[in-house]
């Protein structure tokens, strides 16, 4: 080994040089995003995994146990491949609650503050010796390639740089559960040299050592035998234990927990690394026998170089050293950034600031990013202590298995948290102190002394007495967890929080949130409140970002929405500080109300969850929802309205069809409290549910300026252990019924009207014919033509009365036409005139200009009187719509057989809406009080009786405004001129 | 449902079985890269249940 100090120095500081730059390019976006958030960059920022163990440790193990080095890595593969059902929902739960790590998710699940201490604890004792382990590998090839004295102080600098690494790119945010690109693909890049570089060293071996497989093989065959048969082989049983332990490190181990699950990585890509990392894996171990093999046939001394460095005595090349040692530095350099990023995360959260809670700092985040920092510093600092005072009189593998040994004493925890809601706190932490101490007194105690392990074999495992020291303390700690979390948890009672911690972690989770109130009305009142404990600073800013993820607006009063908000901001906090931390604060900043009624489930909550679910139910779990799913739509499709309510008047559905009665859409009201809902629903719907009867019929309620009829039917939802109570309530719009009541009490009281109209004219007609009599009396007892021309006058205007008394008691009859009386020719200028001169009767319209411009001579055949009727009712309409001094025009022309004549006036026109349903009873356009809506009917059945027919323009063409009502009549056949076509479309 | 059984008999059969994979290290009569033959085959079965499950949750 003859490379220069500076050479090596050189290369390392290379390297660690080419990292700064690598993750300065990522961070400036000079890489592509797309490039940098790849899935592969994921999969290979998981090959954090292969540490300097993977390296070097690999080598020492299979020189010592052949086959059993690749447990290293099968473990962590069965892991992954295990991905849907172990780490998925470990995954689920990290994101949903913000929990960064293994600490954060113990804390969380067994509802204690001191586990979280405990748990990081314990992963604080269990990654110093793999710290160790890292730094003994820089320390030891240094001094195997250079042969210097000092390689602990050179150890140093390298641990210097790389927690300068881990300060500048790992620790800028505050919140640990976030997404760090540069960090992953930084690692990502390290992994990549990684493979590479064991590649390369497996080719040297096959290609040049060796003269390929076939070599290879004959070596194996004969020569290598020897040295291959005194390799001692695990034992099955050893064997699944070391699988049992590498299997327990990939989602334990604090930095395999923080790149898989506190970086926020999608579940597919997630799903993904369950083929991904077993191939990177795959490849990394290919390259170690081969290595191993080489090294033998090449009669590499092991002893001397140590059986981890073999690969140094594969050529005096320097580059092939080179590569070897920037293998390890990588494998080494990423491995402790991530750990002592994750480690000062779990310390902060969990000793400092449970010992210190961070009340009053003025300004909280700078103070947690500095705490940080120091704890990166203090983490890779104590790793190098260890290595310095305990783990230089060690081998890789004692220090290794030290770690792993240590990290599967959560994995009986871990497992119980997942499949077990049994299991509970006093459970785990007894069975995790067994564990522990087993651990501890196992390895610890040959670490730190010369002392061998103490562990006491319990009744019945006497015959582990010969085995490894690894095998027997993984074993009795492990049992002895296992056994003592069981039984304390059985014999133990479980509190109501740890409980609902417990469905919320379980994969078979039935969660049932409650609908419990809270003492803050809306989000200018949490900051208010969130301010005693965060500051007001950054109390509004939490607030303000729990707001936005959930798309809410700060003075969202709804009970349902405050408590998503609730939840929210416990989960960031804890993002921020830690779960224990952060659910002090919220329960005591953010309480609930207490007393009043027993909570109810929060199903809308629920419903919301199992949407976002959907895709993940299978088998029995999918048919329910998708029945969910459809008896929901058929309750939101009702074409009636319907709402329900809980026992505590929080609304808990509102369908489509009672939005769009009421304009107001669902996702805005579900949630709230009834008198929280907007005028007049809370007051109507309240209403309903006081009422004894099950139902109220009409309510007049005024929507969108309109006043609407509703009737409104509740049914009482009994509440059982299975079933929810509240109650449903259906909305029927009654509107238009009642409406049409209306009409009709209107149309028989107008008939009454009819009828007396009858009575009275019946009444009138004596003494009408009375006065005909008298006048025609006076008529013959008289010359003078004054006398004669009153007479006559009084003669005519008697008829008159009678003709109307007449059309009175017809219309009476249901506006027939009264029978006997024939069609016989009338005169147009006559029947026009007539018309012109009663409406001049009238008081009213005396400045309308009338125009007559029908041509004289022509008649038509029918009822004159009726006639009349219709002529008067149309130019009283035109005077009515008529402004002061226009005019209105009568024109009249012969079309075909028809005589087409037109009533035009320049009054305002006729509304659009009510212009199809004119000859409709009732319709009117005048002022109430006005019109009866019967003049324009009446028109239309006379000149149906006619024969003929009516239209109307409004306004007329080439106009702007006015109407012009166009009538046709069929011309006397004798009389009058035949001049064009009738119009088809008439 | 019965992808993830699939994958548990699977790690869990080759957890129990997989003591066999080591009785090659020095045996003539088995190729040196068995092992790593047999976790490529797995990989492969990993990879094609996972575009399984893919397409069973589209």
């Amino acid at each position: 080994m003859s490379a220069s100090l500076g050479g090596l120095l050189a290369l390392g500081s290379g390297y660690l040089l080419l990292l700064f730059l690598v993750a300065l390019a990522v961070e400036r976006h000079w890489i592509p995003t797309r490039i940098a958030r790849h899935p592969t960059v994921y999969t290979l920022a998981l090959g954090v995994y292969a540490s300097a163990w993977a390296i070097y440790g690999s080598l020492e193990l299979a020189g010592n146990a052949g086959y059993g080095y690749l447990a290293y890595y099968l473990g962590v593969a069965g892991a992954f491949l295990l991905a849907p059902v172990l780490l998925v929902p470990i995954q689920r739960m990290t994101r949903t609650y913000q929990l960064a790590s293994l600490a954060d998710l113990f804390a969380f699940r067994f509802r204690s503050r001191w586990v979280g201490t405990l748990i990081t604890l314990i992963s604080l004792l269990a990654v110093l010796p793999l710290l160790a382990l890292q730094v003994q590998t820089l320390g030891d090839t240094i001094h195997l390639v250079t042969g210097t004295a000092s390689p602990a102080l050179l150890a140093l600098l390298f641990c210097a740089l790389i927690a300068l690494f881990a300060i500048l790119f790992g620790a800028r945010h505050t919140r640990l559960h976030a997404r760090h690109d540069t960090l992953l693909a930084v690692i990502a890049l390290e992994s990549l040299i990684k493979l590479t570089a064991m590649l390369a060293l497996g080719a040297f071996a096959l290609f040049v050592v060796f003269d390929g497989p076939a070599d290879l093989q004959a070596w194996l065959d004969g020569p290598g035998r020897a040295a291959q048969a005194s390799v001692i082989q695990l034992d099955p049983a050893q064997w699944r234990t070391l699988l049992l332990l590498f299997f327990a490190a990939a989602f334990l181990m604090p930095h395999m927990f923080h790149i898989t699950f506190a970086e926020t990585l999608s579940r597919r890509t997630l799903l993904q690394a369950g083929w991904t990392l077993p191939l990177f894996l795959l490849l990394m171990a290919l390259p170690v026998p081969l290595i191993l093999w080489a090294a033998q046939r090449l009669g590499v001394d092991a002893a001397e170089i140590g059986p981890a460095y073999l690969a140094y005595g594969l050529s005096e090349s320097l580059w092939l050293q080179g590569l070897v040692f920037i293998a390890g530095l990588a494998a080494t350099s990423g491995t402790m950034i991530i750990i002592s990023l994750a480690l000062s995360g779990m310390i902060l959260n969990h000793l400092v600031l449970v010992a210190h809670p961070p009340v009053d700092q003025p300004d909280l985040y700078r103070w947690l990013r500095w705490l940080r920092r120091a704890l990166i510093v203090a983490v890779i600092l104590g790793g190098w202590l260890f290595y310095r005072l305990v783990g230089v009189n060690h081998d890789l593998t004692t220090l290794g298995l030290a770690a792993f040994i240590g990290m599967a004493q959560c994995l009986p925890g871990m497992l119980a948290l997942l499949y077990w809601p049994g299991a509970n706190r006093k459970g785990m932490v007894s069975g995790l102190t067994a564990g522990v101490l087993v651990w501890l007194a196992g390895t610890w105690v040959p670490l730190l002394s010369d002392l061998p392990a103490l562990v006491l074999l319990p009744p019945g495992l006497e015959t582990l007495a010969g085995e490894p020291v690894w095998y027997v303390v993984t074993l009795v700690s492990l049992a002895a967890n296992i056994l003592t979390l069981i039984l304390v948890s059985l014999i133990t009672p479980t509190s109501a929080g740890e409980q609902a911690a417990a469905e919320a972690c379980s994969v078979d989770a039935v969660i049932r949130p409650k609908r419990l109130p809270l003492v803050a009305g809306n989000g200018e009142e949490f900051k208010h409140h969130l301010a005693r404990a965060l500051g007001e600073e950054v109390a509004a800013r939490e607030v303000d970002r729990a707001l936005s993820d959930l798309g809410l607006s700060p003075l969202d009063g709804r009970p349902y929405a405050l408590r998503r908000l609730r939840d929210r901001i416990q989960a960031n906090l804890s993002g921020l500080m830690g779960p224990s931390v952060a659910q002090d604060i919220v329960d005591r900043h953010l309480p609930y109300r207490r007393g009043g009624l027993e909570p109810n489930d929060d199903i809308h909550f629920v419903e919301s969850r199992l949407e976002a679910y959907r895709t993940r139910l299978t088998g029995l779990a999918r048919e329910l929802d998708g029945l969910r799913r459809y008896h929901r739509r058929m309750l939101t499709r009702l074409p009636v309205g319907l709402c329900a309510f809980g026992v505590d008047d929080e609304l808990l559905m509102w369908n489509d069809a009672l939005a769009e009665l009421s304009g107001i859409d669902g996702s805005s009201v579900v949630g709230s409290r009834r008198d929280g809902l907007p005028a007049p629903w809370g007051e109507l719907l309240g209403r309903v549910l006081l009422e004894q009867d099950d139902q109220l019929y009409k309510q007049p309620v005024t929507l969108a300026g309109t006043t609407r009829y509703l009737s409104l039917h509740k049914a009482e939802l009994e509440a059982d252990e299975e079933m929810r109570g509240g109650t449903v309530i259906l909305v029927e719009d009654h509107s238009e019924m009642k409406w049409l009541e209306d009409e009709l009490v209107h149309a028989a009281r107008l008939a009454s009207i009819g009828q007396l109209a009858a009575g009275v004219a019946h009444e009138i007609g004596n003494p009408v014919t009375g006065i005909s009599s008298l006048a025609q009396n006076l008529r013959y007892d008289t010359d003078e033509p004054e006398v004669l021309e009153t007479a006559t006058q009084i003669q005519q205007l008697t008829e008159r009365i009678s003709r109307i008394v007449e059309s009175l008691v017809g219309f009476a009859h249901g506006g027939r036409h009264v029978a006997g009386r024939a069609f016989a020719p009338v005169s147009l200028d006559t029947l026009t005139d007539e018309a012109l001169h009663l409406i001049h009767l009238a008081r009213s319209g005396e400045d309308i200009q009338y125009r007559n411009r029908c041509p004289a001579g022509l008649e038509v055949k029918g009822d004159a009187q009726r006639l009349l009727q219709v002529m008067v009712n149309l130019l009283g309409n035109a005077r009515d719509a008529s402004t002061p001094g226009s005019e209105v025009t009568i024109d009249a022309a012969p079309e075909g057989e028809w005589l087409h004549l037109t009533v035009t006036d320049q009054g305002h026109g006729i509304d659009e809406r009510v212009r199809d349903h004119l000859f409709e009873p009732f319709t009117t356009t005048k002022p109430p009080g006005e019109g009866t809506g019967l003049g324009l009917p009446l028109v239309y059945s006379i000149i149906a009786e006619h024969g003929g027919q009516i239209d109307i323009d409004s306004p007329p063409p080439g106009e702007l405004q006015g109407t012009r009502i166009h009538l046709w009549l069929p011309l006397n056949p004798e009389h009058g001129e035949r001049t064009d076509e009738p119009d088809p479309d008439r | 449902m019965y992808i993830y059984r699939i994958m548990l008999f699977l790690v869990f059969g080759g957890y129990l079985l997989s003591p066999l994979l080591m009785s090659g290290w020095a045996s003539p009569e088995v190729a040196w890269y068995r092992p790593f033959v047999i976790w490529g085959v797995l990989i492969t079965l990993t990879l094609w249940l996972e575009q399984k499950r893919r397409l069973d949750e589209r």
